[in-house]
């Protein structure tokens, strides 16, 4: 829709207010967008919009909000050309797929250089494991009355994550976060082993498994080859859970998930895509 | 057809106090205080527009801690000179609680909530000079000089998120009767403010 100047004016007022019809409202903007005469009428009515709110009494909200907010904005970080979140890089996956430890990355963690990924995972899992679940969960109670599918997500995944706990709380358990290491997924989970060689993941945020495909569970210790663990699928809701045994997960020893074309790889044949390195939860 | 008694100009002058400017150099530097900060200064206000529109407590809470988050997130995006942080900060809680009523309608098409408003909108900024002279009451007595139908005819759009069309539906009214209500009321309006409030602004449309 080409627009005349007259036509702008006789669109400024519900311009301004929002209640033009979509195809209008694209049509201003679009002038406006290019052209460089002025739109006095624009901006003599639209100035006036502000105080519509102003008009309203202000209301306290619920003493909860503040902490609902502050908690999820220390998960938000903000976005690319804002600056570096109070946390500085904490939370920021790691930009480039990670592949499993090298040889020299092996021999470098053994001999006392851990990488960046691992050194932070240690460091702050146990903490971030709790405020990540904590805030995660306030942010699905706020939006769970009109997102339905996030009750099933929510539900599954908190179910999975009761499990880790159960696990965690034990004598002697780990803990790992497992955060994205592949640009391709945004999926974050925990994962837990106890003394006894339990070992449970719960992940959110995964794509969908199809056909035989399966999620594929690793552990790598030092410097050996990655051990299948099991694989589980993934439904709609993205929320994944697996439980399993290994003798092998000790402090150190990393956690990972690879999407897998079939069950029973005994080797990855597919990227890392989240990864996390076990700590004593203790 | 108005330009002649169009109100005069109530371009900002000093769009942001120091406060604001405080908040805005710690939200840019991503520290949670600002946001803190931001939001014991606003909440009140900002929940209280909210809950206005959805007319929903739980809906309004989750509006403000979007508004909240969205600033968070993009607090670079806030120019300065085009108004101040408080009418950027309501604008975006009046944007999402709309969009959530519309979201509620499923008849309404839904524009991209993500659209920024054009800078010729921004820059129409006339908060600084009457905030701290205009309190909600004189804002209400602005809008009572209007005509009911002016008034609901933009209310219904302010708050209720109502389009020109729906508002001719529901209120029996031509389309072009509704438009016209809009704009005269609009004009009446800032008529109104810059009497109330604005006393040394230059009326530029009266030399």
């Amino acid at each position: 829709m080409n627009l005349s100047h007259d036509d702008i004016r006789d669109l400024a007022a519900g311009f301004v207010l929002g209640a033009l019809a979509p195809e209008e409202e694209a049509a201003v903007r679009d002038h406006l967008a290019t052209c460089r005469e002025p739109h006095p009428e624009i901006e003599e009515l639209g100035g006036v919009v502000p105080y519509l709110a102003a008009s309203v009494e202000p209301v306290e909200p619920p003493a909860g909000l503040r902490d609902r907010i502050l908690h999820a904005a220390m998960l938000a970080r903000p976005a690319e050309g804002g600056a570096q979140a109070e946390l500085t890089a904490a939370p920021t996956p790691a930009p480039a797929p990670l592949p499993f430890p090298t040889a020299e990355a092996r021999a470098a963690r053994l001999a006392g250089r851990p990488s960046r990924v691992a050194t932070w995972a240690m460091g702050l899992a146990a903490v971030l494991a709790i405020a990540v679940l904590g805030a995660w969960n306030l942010q699905l109670q706020a939006r769970i009355s009109d997102v339905e599918g996030s009750l099933a997500a929510a539900t599954a995944y908190q179910q999975g994550v009761s499990r880790v706990l159960e696990v965690a709380a034990q004598e002697g358990s780990q803990t790992a976060l497992l955060v994205p290491a592949d640009p391709s997924t945004s999926a974050v989970g925990l994962a837990a082993t106890g003394a006894d060689g339990t070992v449970v993941i719960s992940m959110r945020d995964l794509a969908p498994t199809s056909g035989t495909q399966v999620y594929e569970a690793w552990v790598i210790v030092g410097d050996a080859a990655p051990v299948p663990l099991g694989g589980f699928i993934v439904g709609a809701s993205g929320t994944g859970a697996f439980s399993g045994t290994t003798a092998l997960a000790g402090p150190g020893a990393i956690l990972a998930l690879t999407l897998e074309p079939g069950p029973g790889a005994t080797t990855p044949t597919a990227p890392v895509l989240t990864v996390g390195t076990l700590a004593a939860s203790g | 057809m108005t330009d002649g008694t169009t109100p005069g100009s109530l371009r900002a002058v000093s769009p942001v106090d120091d406060a604001d400017r405080r908040i805005l150099a710690e939200l840019g530097a991503g520290r949670l205080g600002g946001l803190e900060d931001l939001y014991d200064r606003y909440r009140a206000m900002a929940f209280a527009i909210a809950l206005r529109i959805t007319a929903d407590a739980t809906l309004a809470e989750d509006v403000v801690q979007d508004a909240f988050l969205g600033v968070w997130r993009h607090a670079d995006r806030y120019v300065e000179g085009r108004g101040s942080v408080k009418t950027w900060l309501l604008s975006i809680v009046h944007h999402r609680a709309i969009d959530a009523v519309r979201r509620r309608r499923p008849s309404t098409e839904l524009p991209d909530p993500e659209v920024p408003p054009p800078p010729q909108l921004i820059a129409a900024d006339v908060w600084p000079e009457v905030a701290g002279r205009l309190d909600a009451i004189q804002v209400r007595a602005a809008l009572a000089t209007l005509s009911d139908v002016q008034r609901e005819a933009i209310e219904l759009a302010y708050f209720g998120g109502l389009s020109q069309t729906e508002i001719a539906e529901r209120t029996a009214t031509p389309l072009g009767t509704v438009k016209s209500r809009m704009r005269l009321g609009l004009l009446g309006l800032r008529r109104a403010l810059v009497g109330e409030g604005a006393e040394p602004m230059p009326e530029a449309g009266e030399p």
